[in-house]
C-alpha cells in the first residue's frame, strides 16, 4: 500500500533529475529544489517507517529496509560527500549498482574510480581495471573510469584528454557525462581556463551538476560573457551546489595578483628589428626573437628575414670580401652561404615543430626548405602512425578496448597538431593515408572486436576530415558507414538516413 | 642557437675584427683566469644572455679562429648580432587567475 506512492515519488525524483540535464536555464534551479524536495520526502518517508519499525521490534527489518530504498535517492550524495573522500572505492562500487537503473555497472565502476582516486592504490586500481576489462564493448562509463585512475596517478593531463574524448562516444550516460564535465570544470577552475569553461557551457557538451553549473556562471562573469549571471543568480547556483565553503572564493570578484608576488626575471632586450637595419642583421635580431618567444608572426618574420638577407647582393658580397680578406679556401664564400642556410633552416624547423608552429608562406632559400621539411617530417611521422596502428589488424595483435581507443585518441591528436600547423595543404596529404588506414581499423573493430562505438567514433572523425578535405569518395564510404545503427548498453542508436 | 650561443667571438669576448694575436692573448688570459678560478672569466655575455665558460669552451673557440672558413661563418652570426644587453624587465601579468588545488577543494584529487 505504502509502496506504491514510493515508487512514484522516486520516478518523481528521478524525472526532476533528468529534466534538469536537459537546459541550464532559472529551470534548473527549478528541478534541482523538485529533486531535492523530492528526496528528502522520500528520506522522511523511510526514517519514519524505520523508526515505526524499531519501536515494534523489528529493527531487523528497519535497517535493510533504510539501506536498500535510501540509497538509491541518497546514492550520489553519500558517494560524494562519505566514500568518496574515505576512499572506499568497493562501498562505492556496490552503491554505484543502486543509484541508476540502466546499465549500473557503469556509475558503479565510475564511483569506485572516484573514491579511488582519494586514496590511491595498485591494489584498488587492478581490482576496478578488471572490472572495466570485463566489460565490452567499450563505451563513456570505461573511458571515464580510466580517466579518473589516471587521475588518481596524478596525470591530471592524460585524464583531461581521456575526459573530453567521450564526447566521440554515441554511449551516453547521462549521470557518467555529468561526472565527467564536473571534473573538466573543476579543473579548468584550477587552471584559470575560463575561456575553455564557457565554451563548454555554451555548446552544452556535457549535463551539468550544481556544481558544474555554479562553475559556469563563475566562467561566464570571468570571461565577460554577453550574459553573465548576476551577482544573486550566481548566489542562487552556488546555494545549490556542493563544497560552499570551498567555492564561496568565487563569489566576489577575481583577485589580481599582487606586485610583490610577481618575479622579476632577466630577459634580453626584445631587440624589434629596425625596417631601415641592412637584411642580414635584421635577419640575425629576428631569430633571436623566434628564440625567445616562437609564434606563428614570429617564424614568419624570421624567415621573411633570412629569405631577403640570404638573397641579398650585399650579403653575398660581403661574404666574399670576407673570405678573400681571411685567405680562405676557394668556394668558402659559397659553402659559408650554404651552412649558414642550413643551420638556419635546421635551427627554425626545430623551433617550428616543437612549438607546433605551420610553415609560413616564404618560398626563398629558408622558407621553402622548412615548409618541405617540415611537411615531410610530419607526413612521415603520421603515416609510421597510422601504419603502425592498422597492421595490428592484420596481425591479430588485439588490445584491450581501453587501450584501442587510448591509441586512437592519441594518433587523432598527433593528427590535428600536424594539419593545425600544417595548414589545408597538409591536410589534403596526411588524408589518404589516414582515411585507408582509420576505414580499415574501424571495419576491423566493428566486424571483428564488435566494438561499435570506438568504431562509430573512427567513421564519424574520418568523415569529418574527408568533408574539410572534400574527398568526394570518401565521403560517401564513410557516409554509409558512419550511419549505421550502433548497439550500445544504453539502447540502439539510430542515425537519420539522408 | 648554437651559432650565437657558442659563438667563438663571444666566447673569447673580443671583437669580429680582433687579429691573430689579439685572439691568443685573449684565449691565454682566460685560461690563466680560469686556472686562478677568476669568477668574472667563468661566464661571458651573449645577445642570448650569460653562458658558463670553460678552458674546453676556449680552446674551442682558439681553435675555430685560428681556421679561416670557420671564423668566416662565425663572423656572419657574430657581427650582425644585436649588442648581448642583458636588462630586468617585469614579466607581463597573467591573463588567467588560476586557483591551484580547486580540483581537490571541489572533490576531485588530485
Amino acid at each position: 500500500m505504502y509502496a506504491l506512492p514510493f515508487i512514484l515519488f522516486m520516478r518523481l525524483h528521478r524525472a526532476a533529475l533528468n529534466a534538469r540535464r536537459k537546459d541550464r536555464t532559472w529551470k534548473f534551479l527549478g528541478w534541482s529544489a523538485v529533486s531535492g524536495l523530492l528526496a528528502a520526502v522520500l528520506i522522511g518517508f523511510l526514517l519514519f517507517a524505520t523508526v515505526i519499525l524499531f519501536a515494534a521490534g523489528l529493527w531487523w527489518l528497519g535497517i535493510p529496509l533504510l539501506a536498500l530504498f535510501a540509497i538509491p535517492v541518497a546514492g550520489s550524495l553519500i558517494t560524494r560527500h562519505a566514500l568518496v573522500p574515505l576512499g572506499m572505492y568497493k562501498t562505492a562500487f556496490w552503491v554505484g549498482h543502486f543509484t541508476s537503473v540502466e546499465d549500473s555497472d557503469a556509475m558503479a565502476l565510475v564511483f569506485s574510480a572516484w573514491a579511488l582516486s582519494h586514496k590511491p592504490s595498485t591494489a584498488g586500481e587492478v581490482w576496478i581495471a578488471a572490472r572495466r576489462d570485463r566489460r565490452r564493448p567499450l563505451g563513456d562509463a570505461e573511458v571515464v573510469t580510466t580517466a579518473l585512475l589516471a587521475s588518481a596517478r596524478g596525470d591530471a593531463g592524460g585524464a583531461r584528454h581521456l575526459m573530453r574524448s567521450t564526447l566521440d562516444l554515441v554511449e551516453v550516460h547521462p549521470a557518467v557525462r555529468e561526472l565527467a564535465g564536473e571534473w573538466l570544470a573543476c579543473d579548468a577552475a584550477e587552471r584559470g581556463a575560463w575561456q575553455e569553461l564557457a565554451a563548454d557551457a555554451n555548446a552544452a557538451r556535457f549535463p551539468a551538476t550544481a556544481l558544474t553549473y555554479f562553475l559556469e556562471g563563475v566562467a561566464a562573469q570571468r570571461i565577460g560573457a554577453a550574459n553573465p549571471p548576476n551577482a544573486s543568480v550566481l548566489y542562487a547556483r552556488w546555494l545549490f551546489a556542493p563544497h560552499r565553503r570551498a567555492t564561496s572564493q568565487w563569489l566576489t570578484a577575481p583577485l589580481v595578483p599582487s606586485a610583490s608576488a610577481q618575479n622579476v626575471e632577466t630577459v634580453i632586450e626584445a631587440t624589434e628589428p629596425a625596417p631601415e637595419r641592412a637584411p642580414l642583421p635584421r635577419a640575425v635580431a629576428a631569430h633571436l626573437e623566434l628564440a625567445h618567444k616562437a609564434s606563428p608572426s614570429e617564424l614568419a618574420d624570421a624567415v621573411g628575414a633570412w629569405d631577403a638577407a640570404l638573397a641579398d647582393p650585399a650579403t653575398r658580397a660581403w661574404i666574399a670580401r670576407r673570405a678573400l680578406e681571411l685567405d680562405a679556401p676557394l668556394g668558402s664564400a659559397e659553402r659559408a652561404l650554404k651552412d649558414v642556410t642550413h643551420a638556419v633552416t635546421d635551427e627554425l624547423a626545430r623551433i617550428a615543430d616543437s612549438a607546433k608552429l605551420g610553415a609560413p608562406s616564404g618560398r626563398g632559400l629558408v622558407g621553402g626548405e622548412l615548409a618541405r621539411r617540415l611537411r615531410h617530417g610530419r607526413l612521415d611521422a603520421l603515416e609510421q602512425g597510422f601504419s603502425r596502428w592498422e597492421a595490428r589488424s592484420s596481425t591479430g595483435q588485439v588490445l584491450p578496448p581501453i587501450d584501442e581507443w587510448r591509441e586512437w585518441i592519441a594518433l587523432r591528436t598527433q593528427y590535428d597538431a600536424a594539419v593545425t600547423a600544417g595548414g589545408l595543404d597538409l591536410r589534403r596529404l596526411a588524408f589518404p593515408h589516414a582515411y585507408k588506414m582509420g576505414n580499415s581499423m574501424s571495419a576491423w573493430l566493428w566486424n571483428t572486436r564488435s566494438e561499435y562505438a570506438l568504431s562509430h567514433a573512427i567513421f564519424t572523425w574520418l568523415l569529418g576530415e574527408a568533408l574539410a578535405v572534400g574527398d568526394t569518395e570518401a565521403i560517401e564510404m564513410l557516409t554509409r558507414n558512419s550511419r549505421l545503427a550502433v548497439s550500445t548498453r544504453t539502447g540502439r542508436v539510430e542515425f537519420p538516413k539522408s | 642557437m648554437n651559432q650565437i650561443a657558442e659563438n667563438p667571438f663571444f666566447v673569447l669576448g673580443i671583437a669580429v675584427d680582433a687579429s691573430r694575436i689579439e685572439i691568443e692573448r685573449e684565449a691565454n688570459k682566460l685560461l690563466g683566469m680560469l686556472e686562478l678560478d677568476f669568477a668574472g672569466a667563468k661566464t661571458y655575455l651573449t645577445p642570448l644572455g650569460p653562458r658558463p665558460r670553460t678552458s674546453e669552451s676556449v680552446r674551442a673557440a682558439v681553435a675555430a679562429l685560428r681556421d679561416p672558413y670557420q671564423r668566416l661563418v662565425a663572423e656572419v652570426w657574430a657581427r650582425h648580432a644585436p649588442a648581448s644587453k642583458v636588462i630586468a624587465v617585469e614579466p607581463e601579468a597573467p591573463t588567467e587567475i588560476t586557483s591551484d588545488g580547486a580540483r581537490r577543494a571541489l572533490g576531485w584529487r588530485p
